[in-house]
């Protein structure tokens, strides 16, 4: 009946037409005609039935709204309470950020009905200068749910009271409030709802949280917490991530967080706040996807590790290096690894040009040293700034990272190859640069500077078995700090010859220079030769087989390459280019060999595959393995080690096969978890860094029902023997 | 074995530039602490603040006595629920009363509420009848900053060695009703006296409430 009136009305009607239908309905239905007119009013009101009056106050008008009325006894009921914002003011969410409060209600309801908590769709991050709160611009719609007994009497109205409370802030702060009546009758059927009402709960509805996202952890890092979710459930890539905490005090909420999409995680870096070991770790994520349309999960992280203290505050056992100390403990570092055969050589051949060299006054002695030493600083100092621009990139880095990656392991072991062919005297390196060549000091300063670099570059895999500590520490400070305790283990290692150089009366002290020269750099070739040796194996761990004949393939082409540059170096002009051009050839199929081992890994070798060891049966670390272990109350002891690591190899030698050792293991029904860091496993990153720790060796012993104790990373059979029987007898 | 014959070259006079470069660069790295957000049990952030008077007020000069930094803006309704009760005077006075020192701080930017000239911020105080040791005018919100001052209020307590040991709000009812005045816990109060019974306090660290610091 009413569309017919409606036509009436409706542009272009023939009016004759219409008219004529009109009168043929009217006279059909007259009385439903009547019946209509009566109704009309109840129409009309029919929207504010669903909406309670609305109560404006000086920044905010407030409506309290039905979905449907009238409403069914017994049935599930929303109630809407909808703020609409004055331009520039905003209002806050259930965690308001760095001040504000969140808006509530006092009920005044029947007996027998009531009302569940206010439900906050996703915010928005609102900056205030260098504070930042979470909260709504515009409208903030928050659904509440009603709940009337099953037997509330058909017919009889429900008087619903609110007094809303609510904090509303554009620069200045009003607390307001509102009372809002809303009367909702009972009937046998739902009422209708009316479009406007329809419209704000839907839009109320899309803000909510579109589910729970699980599988989420939480870990400390260097530079703060890093929030890691499945990637799996969150659809389409999104454009913004955002994090917001339940609790005040589990971030800052003004910092950024920036995030990244992996394979198969999404990450974010979030900035710890004034109780970020303790606070509650779950929150919403929202996603911002390519429309600009907003999507929101829960989130439950959960802290994989027993809660951590926030990070600047290390470990118990491992007590905060003090920066004096880690500056001294990296200059002996330094000074250390002159020893090792990876520099010795270097440092032997330097050491000697300079007695060679009876013509050089002091003084040039001396620019020589300081030029070496000069080369040494600039490398640590460009490989600092290069590890800190990863961090700072939000990769967990450890020292001896590089040794990760195989092309990086073919390349030194090539280097090493060839500065002990040079040595052994098969191969000519002449040029400023190396200074090696003959036992002279090639091209003065820039010799030594080049020779400097070099003996850093040698060095650099060398520090990854033996400086754990100091390194560990000094990657997870501020840079400028890192970048001093990483100079002061390149002054450590530039120091013997510095002080060789600047020491007068040098010449007169060494043995004059003769054919021993020769033969003692020929034998020096040998440790050379060795760690090339080593790299190698390392290679084979890492890629098998297949990587370490591509990399032996590109060490018999450089060498033959070389030979041939080294056979025609005195023939003619030709000859000398075509030798040149084979060592070019040589070294440039070597080196493309050594990046194809980049493609060729190794299958992970499962803890019980690698070396075996006597009486201890070692699993394969994981953090489920762990939890369970701990939920169960059973002790483990967690080994951290990777193939290039000479202290961890000893220490499995010497103190984990000692058959006490394993007998103990075995008789506190011990879980004995191996995680191999070889090839950059990210739980095993993420597990170092929850203890402080870039590198290995980790060892760390967690008895039934304690706290996790942190063993030294020089181990014998004693220390781990009194580690378990001090928790052996501690009360459970 | 043939070997190339490299005449001896003289020292670079960029050398020794070069590593005095890099020297600097170290103690200068060395000097420059990173600015660590400040914790309970470590050294409180240092200031060096005037008050409306013009005085000087310095952390340092402040050792052997404990110091209570007191965040606010007389315009926002959670410090006018303190003040206007009377709650915050009370506590000034018997703090002060004890010989401990209270600074009542303004951090909000000149133009911002919350900002006083040095004049206007004494008249406050005698209207109020508050009873802090000084007020001080941090309009550059420099010392707001250092603390990490979020609402106001917000209250810092350090000890007489220096060392911050509360931080957090006032109480623990976060509204701007006076009505949640009476039966609230308050923080401070507790803090105060389990530093002077030397206990370790039961809470050091709380979530502040009330309007932003208007930086």
């Amino acid at each position: 009946m009413g569309r017919r009136l409606m036509h009436l009305f409706r542009p272009g009607a023939p009016g004759g037409a219409v008219l004529r239908s009109v009168r043929r309905d009217a006279l059909r239905c007259g009385c439903s005609l009547a019946a209509w007119a009566m109704a009309w009013p109840a129409l009309l009101l029919a929207p504010l039935l669903a909406w309670g009056s609305p109560v404006s106050t000086e920044n905010v008008t407030a409506h309290l709204l039905a979905e449907h009325n009238p409403v069914v006894p017994g049935q599930p009921l929303e109630l809407l309470l909808s703020l609409n914002i004055r331009p520039g003011w905003h209002t806050y969410w259930r965690n308001p950020g760095d001040s504000g409060e969140a808006p509530r209600i006092d009920w005044t309801l029947p007996p027998g009905v009531s009302a569940g908590a206010l439900q906050f769709p996703a915010p928005a991050l609102i900056r205030v200068g260098p504070l930042a709160n979470f909260g709504y611009s515009g409208r903030a719609l928050h659904p509440v749910r009603l709940s009337i007994p099953a037997d509330w009497p058909v017919g009889a109205p429900i008087p619903v009271r609110a007094e809303a409370h609510w904090l509303v802030c554009e620069e200045h702060c009003v607390p307001e409030s509102a009372v809002l009546e809303l009367t909702l009758n009972t009937a046998a059927a739902a009422g209708p709802s009316d479009p406007p009402a329809r419209e704000a709960f839907a839009q109320a509805r899309a803000g909510l949280p579109a589910g729970t996202l699980g599988g989420a952890t939480l870990t400390p890092t260097p530079g703060g917490l890093r929030l890691s979710l499945p990637r799996a459930g969150l659809g389409e890539a999104p454009t913004a991530v955002r994090f917001f905490p339940w609790s005040w005090g589990l971030i800052e909420p003004a910092a950024e967080q920036p995030w990244r999409l992996t394979a198969d995680r999404l990450e974010l870096d979030l900035t710890p706040g004034e109780t970020a070991g303790t606070a509650d770790p779950g929150g919403l994520l929202t996603l911002t996807g390519a429309d600009g349309a907003v999507r929101s999960f829960e989130v439950d992280a959960t802290r994989p590790l027993p809660a951590q203290a926030p990070p600047g505050i290390t470990a118990p056992s491992a007590p905060a290096l003090g920066l004096p100390l880690a500056l001294g403990l990296a200059f002996l570092g330094g000074l250390i690894l002159n020893l090792m055969p990876c520099v010795f050589p270097v440092l032997a051949i330097k050491a000697l040009s300079l007695a060679g060299q009876g013509g050089l006054s002091a003084r040039e002695r001396g620019a020589h040293g300081l030029a070496y030493t000069a080369g040494v600083l600039v490398f640590f100092a460009a490989l600092t700034a290069v590890l800190l621009a990863v961090r700072a990139g939000g990769t967990a880095i450890g020292w001896g990272f590089q040794l990760q990656y195989p092309p990086f392991v073919a390349i030194m072991a090539y280097v090493f190859l060839v500065l002990g062919l040079s040595l052994a005297g098969a191969v000519t390196l002449g040029g400023r640069l190396m200074g090696l060549a003959g036992g002279e000091v090639g091209g003065g300063s820039a010799g030594a500077f080049g020779t400097g670099a070099l003996a850093a570059l040698v060095a650099a895999p060398c520090t990854a078995p033996f400086m754990g500590a100091a390194l560990g520490y000094a990657l997870t400070l501020a840079w400028p700090l890192a970048l001093a305790i990483l100079l002061a283990l390149g002054l450590g290692l530039a120091a013997p010859f510095l002080a060789l150089s600047l020491t007068p009366g040098l010449a007169r002290r060494l043995p004059r220079p003769g054919a021993w020269m020769e033969h003692l750099k020929q034998l020096l070739a040998f440790p050379m030769f060795a760690t090339a040796a080593w790299l190698l194996w390392v290679l084979s761990v890492q890629t098998g087989p297949a990587g370490l004949a591509l990399v032996l393939a590109g060490m018999l082409a450089a060498s033959f390459g070389l030979w041939a540059r080294e056979r025609t170096a005195m023939a003619g002009r030709s000859w000398r280019r075509a030798g040149e051009g084979a060592a070019l050839a040589g070294l440039a199929m070597a080196l493309w060999l050594g990046f194809a081992t980049a493609d060729s890994m190794a299958p992970q070798q499962s803890g019980a595959a690698a070396a075996p060891q006597a009486g201890l049966a070692a699993q394969p670390y994981a953090p489920e393995r762990l939890a369970q272990a701990r939920a169960q109350g059973r002790p483990v002891f967690v080994n951290m080690t990777a193939a290039w690591c000479i202290t961890c190899l000893v220490n499995e030698r010497v103190a984990l096969s000692a058959a006490g050792v394993a007998a103990a293991f075995r008789a506190a029904d011990l879980l004995y978890l191996k995680g191999d860091w070889t090839g950059r496993d990210p739980q095993i990153g993420d597990y170092l860094a929850g203890f402080g720790r870039t590198g290995v060796p980790l060892y760390v012993y967690y008895p039934a029902g304690g706290e996790p104790r942190v063993l030294p990373q020089i181990l014998t059979p004693a220390i781990v023997l009194a580690a378990l029987g001090s928790a052996v007898g501690a009360p459970r | 074995m043939p070997h190339t014959d490299q005449s001896v070259r003289q020292p670079r006079p960029l050398v020794p530039v070069m590593l005095a470069l890099l020297g600097a660069l170290v103690t200068w790295g060395l000097a420059w602490g990173a600015p660590q957000a400040p914790q309970v049990g470590q050294p409180a952030p240092p200031f060096a603040i005037a008050d409306t008077a013009g005085k000087t007020w310095n952390l340092a000069d402040l050792k052997g006595k404990t110091v209570i930094l007191e965040w606010t803006n007389d315009g926002c309704p959670y410090v006018r629920k303190h003040y206007g009760g009377g709650n915050m005077q009370a506590l000034q006075r018997e703090a002060t009363a004890a010989g401990k020192v209270w600074l009542t701080v303004i951090s909000s930017a000149p133009g911002n509420q919350g900002h006083v000239t040095a004049a206007a911020a004494d008249q406050l105080t005698a209207e109020r009848k508050a009873a802090p040791s000084a007020v001080l005018l941090d309009p550059t919100g420099t010392m707001g900053r250092a603390y990490g001052a979020k609402t106001t209020p917000h209250l810092f307590i350090t000890d007489p060695a220096g060392t911050l040991v509360y931080m957090g709000a006032i109480d623990d009812r976060p509204s701007s009703d006076p009505a949640d005045l009476p039966g609230a816990r308050n923080y401070v109060r507790a803090a105060l006296a389990d530093l002077d019974a030397g206990r370790p306090l039961a809470d050091a660290v709380t979530r502040p409430y009330g309007c932003s610091v208007k930086y």
